[in-house]
């Protein structure tokens, strides 16, 4: 816990509730950017839903031109849309280009404001549990960074610890900032 | 692991020698999938017919067959009323108010728990699906309007059961360091018949509890699910049943996305989407009833002269009465101990508090649910005697009876069946895994083969045709409640113990009431 002032931080509490049950992001750094790398995998999950919408909509299509059942092939572009739409807004996450600049001294991704390096003061490895309600549970982790006005932003987000925490060691040394390990006891 | 190989080794063996017999003088793509189709239906004849035979063992009743497995769980239904004082209506109030949060404090909700009414509406989705749709078509199709009686009737006995089945699995559920929630029947037939000094037979019977878990997986929440998202295309759309092929390559893949991915995303998407599909469905049928309200005193007529004549059913009313009985218990899972899985992963300081909010589900799954699907079909009157199930049956027969309302109603229940097929089967994933684990350990290796099996079979499901498939997924769930009821029984008094307790503590305050 931190107090600043009446500014009063809890450094445990998570700042996303769901995540991956897989390695999504790697840190790459590279001379003066340190930045996130999406992984395969994780590309190949969203891939999925875009191959199986391209190719509902490619059914629907050739379905109308072969025996003209209009109904059919709405219910199956329908489909096509939506599950291709889907994989669609799961990409874009992974495709984030979250990068620390040290040549423009800025922190900069696609969700929050940009952030200038000289503001951010600690980085903080959380865990959780991710509660599934029709499915297994599973740990997961976040590695968060703090800012000097108190703001928290997360940075990766994902259920491999080991490499989170290799990650958040070279990126610790890359800022020259403090990392903390703020995992803590669940009980459900 | 090696023992896991061996026996796949058999089965692929054994599966294989009946499809390259089938293909032998195979042409054309229709051709092929026929003959796969036969060949997936003989294998099953073949080599596991034996088990539905002993599961679906039958003694002659006033000149039918009555299945035993039927008996077993009307009486332990009746037994675990009796016992628990009628639970299901003394404490209904009580288990509304814990649905509705009044027994929990506004102002200490920790953050990510799942409220009872989260859990209900979660176990509700889960609940809610192919069994309302079409278990009851299959029911009246073969039982006649009088199945229905018999499902209300199995639904209400049913909530006791539930009640029982899920206060246990709250109450031994294990967790893991990882913080992951271990429950169900596995944990409390080990765990708490060990407390009472007969850890032997609890072992040997979450063993086998797991077994048939793993197999009713596959069958009922698997291979039926597909195999009928499958069939309602075909009504709907008439695409021809041999492209089931196609219809399960494509659920395979997002089954396999969610389940070997946990992509957060399309778990929520899906958890979002299915009570909204059952609330759709709900809507559907009262706009039928109501567009035929004049018609809803003698379809219930005909409910309650078919329970007791059997008019037009093989086997006269005992006939009604099994096909009543078994597709209520395929539909709202009572006695079966699947739920108890489900319950088991929420956030509760008090076990029965769980058992009391299921207690509600087979009430809502079949006491309503099914009653309007069974109304819909009566009153559309395309059901008629004999009732042989030769003519419309399952998911076809709902279908052309909401159709004859209103032909949107197929295009409609065309998504609701296909959503809920796949969130039953991703349900049955996460039971089916959680056997699975029990047996073989948790290991990354054995739970990939679970995932990839279990995606292979709804290929399977989706290709087939009805058959002995849809027996032998009728069995395995059934068997499971062999397992779990005997557990049941020997664990239902600690069940009283704890309902007394939660009764006290609210008497005495310590539990309190927010209004």
């Amino acid at each position: 816990m931190n107090e600043a002032g009446n500014l009063y931080i809890d450094l445990q509490k998570n700042l996303i509730k769901d995540g991956p049950k897989f390695l999504s992001h790697t840190l790459i750094v590279k001379e003066h950017k340190a930045y996130l790398k999406p992984t395969i995998s994780a590309m190949l999950f969203c891939v999925v839903y875009i191959v199986i919408g391209f190719f509902l909509i490619s059914l629907a299509s050739y379905v109308y031109y072969d025996s003209a059942k209009l109904d059919l092939a709405i219910f199956l572009g329908g489909f096509g849309i939506a599950i291709g739409t889907f994989g669609v807004s799961l990409i874009q996450p992974f495709l984030k280009n979250a990068s620390f600049d040290k040549s423009t001294g800025l922190f900069e991704n696609s969700s929050d404001r940009n952030v200038k390096l000289a503001r951010i003061v600690s980085l903080q490895i959380n865990n959780k549990v991710v509660l599934r309600k029709q499915a297994l549970n599973y740990s997961c982790f976040e590695l968060n960074m703090l800012t000097k006005s108190g703001r928290r932003i997360n940075i990766i987000n994902h259920n491999n610890l080991p490499q989170l925490t290799a990650d958040a060691e070279k990126l610790a040394d890359f800022l020259q900032v403090e990392l903390s390990d703020h995992c803590r006891q669940i009980i459900l | 692991m090696r023992k896991i190989q061996l026996l796949l080794s058999m089965l692929i063996l054994a599966f294989t020698s009946n499809a390259l017999a089938a293909e032998a003088d195979a042409s054309g793509f229709t051709r092929v999938i026929g003959q796969i189709s036969t060949a997936v239906d003989s294998f099953f004849s073949n080599y596991l017919y034996g088990f539905v035979e002993i599961v679906f063992f039958s003694y002659p009743v006033a000149g039918t067959k009555f299945p035993l497995i039927v008996g077993w769980l009307l009486l332990a239904a009746i037994i675990f009323t009796l016992y628990f004082g009628f639970v299901q209506i003394r404490r209904a109030r009580l288990a509304i108010d814990i649905v509705r949060g009044k027994y929990t404090d506004p102002d200490s909700k920790d953050e990510g728990e799942v409220s009872h009414f989260q859990a209900l509406a979660t176990a509700l989705s889960g609940t809610v699906g192919l069994g309302n749709i079409a278990g009851v078509g299959v029911a009246l199709a073969i039982g006649g309007p009088g199945a229905t009686f018999w499902m209300i009737l199995c639904g209400l006995l049913g909530m006791a059961s539930k009640f029982c089945e899920c206060t246990l699995g709250v109450k031994y559920r294990t967790i893991l360091p990882s913080g992951a929630v271990s429950g169900g029947p596995m944990y409390y037939l080990r765990d708490g018949l060990a407390e009472i000094g007969l850890a032997g037979l609890g072992k040997v019977l979450a063993v086998g509890f797991a077994l048939m878990c793993i197999l009713g997986s596959f069958g009922g929440g698997n291979m039926f699910q597909a195999n009928q998202a499958h069939s309602m295309l075909t009504y709907a759309f008439d695409v021809p049943a041999e492209y089931g092929l196609i219809t399960g390559l494509v659920l395979a893949t997002l089954v396999f996305s969610v389940i070997i991915g946990g992509m957060p995303s399309i778990a929520s998407v899906t958890e979002k989407v299915v009570p909204w599909m059952a609330v759709i469905y709900v809507g559907m049928s009262v706009v039928v009833i109501g567009a035929n309200l004049e018609q809803v005193g003698p379809a219930f007529s005909a409910i309650i002269d078919g329970a007791f004549t059997g008019a037009g059913v093989a086997g006269g009313f005992i006939g009604a009465l099994i096909q009543g009985l078994k597709r209520a218990t395929f539909s709202n899972e009572a006695g079966i101990g699947s739920a108890a899985i489900a319950h088991s992963a929420v956030k509760t300081k008090e076990p029965v508090t769980e058992g009391l909010v299921s207690l509600l589900e087979p009430f809502i799954d079949t006491v309503i649910i099914c009653t309007m699907t069974a109304l819909v079909i009566t009153i559309a009157g395309l059901n008629t005697a004999p009732f042989d199930g030769a003519g419309l049956t399952g998911v076809t027969l709902t279908a052309a009876s909401f159709t004859a309302t209103s032909e949107i109603f197929k295009y409609a229940l065309a998504i609701a069946v296909i959503l809920f097929a796949f969130s039953t089967m991703i349900s049955w994933s996460y039971y089916g895994l959680k056997a699975w684990t029990y047996l073989f350990g948790e290991s990354k290796s054995t739970e990939i083969l679970f995932k990839v099996i279990f995606c292979v079979f709804v290929v399977v499901g989706a290709t087939i045709q009805f058959g002995a498939v849809i027996d032998f997924s009728d069995a395995a769930i059934f068997a499971m409640s062999i397992f779990n009821i005997i557990g049941l029984y020997l664990l239902m008094p600690i069940v009283k113990r704890e309902l007394k307790l939660f009764i006290a503590k609210i008497d005495s305050g310590e539990v309190k009431k927010f209004d």
